[in-house]
Order: C-alpha cells, then sequence, then structure tokens
C-alpha cells in the first residue's frame, strides 16, 4: 500500500519536522490545534490544518476521539504520533487500527508490552538484556512504597510506572524525605499520565545515559542505528545529545547495539524506536542496563540522521505503508560527530523555571553544518499550557572538538528576547573543560550548576544597547539601528508608555 | 533629557541617550557592535555574543522595598495547588510556603529568608499571573 494523507496527532518542532518528511515522500500532510495553537508554524507547515479543541492537553492533543474525528473529516489514511502527547499509549494506537487507520510507530501489543516497566524488564532479562534491580511494588500505599524503597536499598528513584520523560520522578537519598518525595511522584504521575501507580528502582550512582537507536519492519527485519550520548540533563530531562558517545569504545559500542536489537525483537518491534541504558565505568570495563524503550521517535533523533546520513521519518512513513527496511545492518556507518542542543524556554539561575511570554526576538543561526528544527517564530508568545523546547539545534562536524566548536559558535549567534531560554547556560556547558573532555554523567549540570549558571554583569555596551531600544517597538532591531533612530528624535523617552510616572 | 535607571540583578545603571550619544554612569559609550536588543514595557533585553542581559526600567526616586519585607511573586503564569503556611507562622529559609502547578510541573514557592508569614494573598486552585503577590514574609 501507499499513504495518501497523513495526520499529524502533535504540535510544534516535530509536527513541523513530519510535515516536510510528508511533503518530500510526495504524502499529503495536516496538522492538528488546540485553541492554544491557532495560527501557530506547525498549521503552517501541513497542507492543511484543522482545530481539535480548547488549549487543555485534555480537550486537544490528549483527546482520542477529537483526533479520530479529525482524521476521517479529513480522510487521512494514517496517523503520526511524533513524541510526547499519545505516542506512547496502547490505546491510541488500537483506536487508529481500529478506525483504519494506520499507526505510525509499533503495533498497540508492542507498546503495551514495553510500557510497562515490570513486564519490560522481564522481557529483558528473558531476552538476556541486562536489567538494573528495582520493582513495581503491588501495594501502592505509602506504606508499600516504603518497604519497596528499604528492600532495593538507597539511593533510589521513584518514577512513574506508565510514561517516560523524567515526568513523576523522585531520587531517594535519606528515609527522612521518603514519604514526601512519593507523595508528590504521585501527584506528577498522576497529573502528566493519569496513573499515579509508582516504580522503584536502585539509583546506579554517576551514570551515563546512552541509548540506541532501533528500527525494524513487517518483515522481521530489525537493525540498530548507535547510540546517543544523552547524560547532560536536568530534571531528569535531556538538554544536550551526541553522536557517537565519546565513552564507548568499539566493542562495547558493538554489545550494546546487539542489546539492543534484541530487546526489539523480543517484543516483534515495527517502525522506530530507541532502547535506553545506564552506562556504568568506563572503557571496555564499562556495564550497561536496560533503563527503558521508548516505542517512538525520540526528540533526539536528528542526531542519528546526522551521523548515519539516514532519514528516520521517511523511513517510518515507507516502514507503515508496509515496504522492508530501506537499509541493511552492514549498509549503516557512524561518520563524523553530532551534538543537538534543546533550546529550552527556562531560567536555568532560578532551578530551570520554565518561562511563558512574548518572543520579541527568535532568530536562528545557519551555516554549513547547522540544522534548526523549531515551533515558534518571531512574534510569537511561549504558552503556559505545553511543553517548554522551543527548538533543537544539530550541529554536524568532522570531529567532536569541532562539533563543539560549530555549536558555541551557533548558540553565539542565536538571539531569543523577551523570556529567558537555556542559551547561555549550554554555551558554559559545551565550553566546560570537563564537557570537552568528554568526561560526563547524568549529574553533571548538578555537579556544575553555581559555574553553567553565573550571569555576568553587563558590559557599558550592553547597557548602551539597552537604554537605545525604546519600549513599543513591534520587532527589536540591532542595537546600532536603534541608535540611529534614537538621535533622530528630539526625545526618544517621550513614546515610553508607563515610565518616569 | 531625562536620566533613566536601568537595573540588572543587583546593580543599577544610570543612562541618558543625548544627542552625543548614550552616556552611561557618566561616560560616552557606544552600544556593543553586534547586540540585539529588545523592549517590552519597562523590561529591556539584550543579546551579545551568546549571553542575554536582562534590564528593569526603575522609576525615578523610587527606593528599593525595605530588606526585612519580601513579597513572593509567580514567575509565570500558574495554578497554585497547595498552601503550606498560615498567616503568622514561623518559616526558615528556604521552606516550601505554597506549590504552583505550570507546564506540568510543580514550582515550589520557598521562604527567601527566615521570618514569620505576613499574608497569604492566593487560595488553592486560583490561576495567577505574574508580578502578582502570593504570599509576604516579616523577617
Amino acid at each position: 500500500m501507499t499513504l495518501r494523507r497523513v495526520l499529524i496527532a502533535n504540535r510544534g518542532e516535530i509536527a513541523i519536522r513530519i510535515s516536510r518528511a510528508c511533503r518530500e515522500a510526495g504524502v499529503e500532510s495536516v496538522a492538528v490545534y488546540s485553541d492554544a495553537d491557532a495560527g501557530a508554524p506547525h498549521t503552517q507547515a501541513a497542507d492543511r490544518a484543522i482545530r481539535i479543541g480548547g488549549p487543555a492537553p485534555a480537550d486537544s492533543y490528549l483527546n482520542i476521539p477529537a483526533i479520530l474525528a479529525a482524521a476521517r473529516e479529513t480522510h487521512a489514511d494514517a496517523i503520526h504520533p511524533g513524541y510526547g502527547f499519545l505516542s506512547e499509549r496502547a490505546a491510541f494506537a488500537a483506536a487508529c487500527e481500529e478506525a483504519g487507520l494506520v499507526f505510525i510507530g509499533p503495533s498497540a501489543d508492542t507498546i503495551e508490552r514495553m510500557g510497562s516497566k515490570i513486564g519490560a524488564r522481564r522481557l529483558m532479562e528473558a531476552a538476556g538484556v541486562p536489567v538494573v534491580p528495582g520493582m513495581t511494588p503491588d501495594d501502592q500505599s505509602d506504606a508499600g512504597l516504603l518497604a519497596a524503597v528499604k528492600a532495593i536499598g538507597l539511593p533510589a528513584l521513584v518514577k512513574a510506572s506508565a510514561g517516560g520523560g523524567g515526568k513523576g520522578m523522585r531520587t531517594l537519598r535519606a528515609d527522612a524525605d521518603a514519604a514526601e518525595m512519593i507523595a508528590a511522584a504521585r501527584r506528577e504521575a498522576e497529573a502528566a499520565f493519569g496513573d499515579g501507580t509508582l516504580y522503584v528502582e536502585r539509583l546506579v550512582e554517576h551514570p551515563r545515559h546512552v541509548e540506541i537507536q532501533v528500527f525494524g519492519d513487517a518483515h522481521g527485519n530489525v537493525v540498530h542505528l548507535f547510540e546517543r550520548e544523552c547524560s547532560i540533563q536536568r530534571r531528569h530531562q535531556k538538554v544536550i545529545e551526541e553522536s557517537p558517545s565519546p565513552a564507548l569504545t568499539p566493542a562495547v559500542r558493538a554489545r550494546m547495539g546487539e542489546a539492543a536489537v534484541a530487546a526489539a525483537r523480543a517484543v516483534d518491534y515495527r517502525n522506530a524506536g530507541t532502547v535506553e541504558f545506564l552506562l556504568e565505568g568506563h572503557g571496555e570495563a564499562a556495564r550497561f542496563y536496560f533503563l527503558e524503550m521508548n516505542t517512538r521517535l525520540q526528540v533526539e533523533h536528528p542526531v542519528t540522521e546526522a551521523v548515519t546520513g539516514v532519514d528516520l521519518v521517511r523511513a517510518q512513513l515507507a516502514v507503515a505503508a508496509g515496504a522492508p527496511l530501506p537499509w541493511t545492518q552492514a549498509s549503516l556507518a557512524q561518520r563524523g560527530h553530532a551534538i543537538e542542543c534543546r533550546v529550552y524556554a527556562e531560567d536555568p539561575a532560578s532551578g530551570f523555571l520554565p518561562q511563558a511570554g512574548p518572543l520579541l526576538v527568535y532568530r536562528e543561526p545557519a551555516g554549513p553544518g547547522i540544522r534548526v528544527d523549531s515551533g515558534v517564530a518571531e512574534g510569537g508568545d511561549v504558552p503556559v499550557t505545553y511543553d517548554p523546547m522551543l527548538a533543537k539545534l544539530i550541529v554536524y562536524a568532522e570531529s567532536r572538538p569541532a562539533a563543539i566548536d560549530r555549536a558555541i559558535a551557533a548558540l553565539r549567534r542565536y538571539p531569543v528576547l523577551g523570556i529567558r531560554t537555556n542559551i547561555p547556560f549550554m554555551i558554559r556547558v559545551l565550553d566546560h573543560a570537563a564537557f570537552r573532555a568528554g568526561d560526563v554523567h547524568t549529574g553533571f549540570i548538578d555537579q556544575h550548576l553555581e559555574r553553567l549558571t553565573v550571569r555576568p554583569d553587563p558590559p557599558a555596551g550592553v547597557v548602551a544597547a539597552a537604554a537605545a531600544v525604546t519600549a513599543g517597538q513591534a520587532a527589536a532591531q540591532s542595537a546600532a539601528q536603534a541608535v540611529t533612530s534614537a538621535r533622530g528624535t528630539a526625545d526618544p523617552w517621550d513614546t515610553l508608555a508607563g515610565w518616569g510616572r | 533629557m531625562a536620566v533613566m535607571i536601568l537595573r540588572a540583578g543587583e546593580r543599577d545603571y544610570s543612562v541618558e541617550v543625548t544627542r552625543a550619544g548614550v552616556i552611561v554612569d557618566g561616560a560616552v559609550t557606544e552600544p556593543a557592535p553586534g547586540a540585539v536588543a529588545a523592549a517590552d514595557a519597562d523590561r529591556r533585553w539584550v543579546f551579545l555574543d551568546g549571553e542575554v542581559y536582562e534590564f528593569q526600567v526603575q522609576r525615578q526616586g523610587r527606593r528599593r522595598s525595605a530588606a526585612h519585607h519580601s513579597s513572593l511573586t509567580a514567575p509565570m503564569p500558574a495554578t497554585v495547588i497547595r498552601i503550606n503556611v498560615s498567616p503568622g507562622a514561623a518559616v526558615k529559609k528556604g521552606e516550601t510556603l505554597l506549590v504552583l502547578e505550570a507546564m506540568k510541573m510543580e514550582l515550589p514557592v520557598r521562604a527567601p529568608a527566615d521570618g514569620t508569614v505576613a499574608t497569604i494573598s492566593c487560595r488553592v486552585g486560583d490561576l495567577v499571573q505574574p508580578g502578582v503577590t502570593l504570599a509576604e514574609i516579616d523577617d
């Protein structure tokens, strides 16, 4: 079969990314939007756009009946779920199949089997994939969870059994705060996934987070597309990802790839997926443990696209239509080095507090080896309703040092004003001696937090630039231009609203 | 010409735009080449070489509020999901006074210093806007 029209059940940069792949594949795309996203860039990237409900995710991007109705109304024959939202809901994949729509991803059964952390662990143990000690207690009361924490031992992680992405996750280091942490994790899990079931796991100290991209088709072929190192995280969410990992030797890389393929085969995996591992130790002695499988396209998939030269989303469309994988394991190779920097609307100096507000200035860098996948535009607003990720900067270069230099240079030409972002913070991470040395682990940001979040005093020339721009300008201009216009008026402050009174 | 006070962090800068150029703290200063600046009400933003500087335009004659009294405000539009303290309660620096929720995350509002809760001016379930006072603490 061939796909003719794909409805994209998502928003922001990933919806735009999928629209582009559809266009290149000669497939029509349909965007969906909530009232908070009317006119948003992702609605303009698709061939057509259809409203599905109110701003709250439950009313729109998580509303299965509304999305299926939109697919019927627009005569879509397939649905791409993107990442987040409904992408890992087995019920959604099943509902698509029942409605006669191709779900671009694994089967509902595969999502179900990998979605439960206990079930997935048992499967992995049976498939010979190493796992970290942990459990989901049958007794989910506070007492039951405390007993589980005791059995596993401190430090321990408590996290939502139903979903990934770090939501509802807490680290327990002392018995004293365990009860409060468990209650908070349960509330967040319920709010994010509608399911407060918690999982308790031994915390592997100073681990790296290294994941393997896998891809399967409907003909029994499964390949891996090497690793992504995702150790630079805050609040258990990734900030900077790269490939290759500076920690993997060829032998360990090969073993992890084989384990990931075995994991995918154990659940009859079809389409794109990622097997996440914790990596402990260095060199040939490094050990890895299965963490979880994300049964969808990942945010950081462009890193793999850069080093392998493939288009994962186009491959998703082809495989969903029944075609065999476009590659064999032997045809895939890693070349050069890629780094992704996630641009978040957040204030690293205030505990990475999400920011909402106007994008007075938003200008993306460009140049050789630079890719920006974004879902926002200058003059737009960052709403409080959704995830604070604005864009992803992906750089590619011949070596890791060259990729770091390229990423820093690009971020230095990436003005975003009106809300705080983590751009200055990411420059400090990339330029940190430990990062340059490849000495990263999932606690890197916390370990170096103070140095990474300094706010330098403004040079006098910056203060002058701040003074030269007048309030109420629709869009910012360069300081030099602003000064020129300021000099042309008798008193530029006459135009200042709300000042001096 | 009006002198304007721009505050960045804890520092105030006195700035005047004249036909001769911009005067910062008494010295004529060229705006930094390559800087990108934007204004929104009484806030100013400047991007230069990967750093972002944020300024607040200060009204003339306005002094900082006394150090022994602090107002806690919402950092962004959010919903109040929990209030842990009542007026009159003694609180320790860093103690969580109330919890907001926004962007699917819980955001604790903590006491900036040891003190006594003077007022709580929000209720659980309120949708609060940035800048609105949620609670006041006396040292």
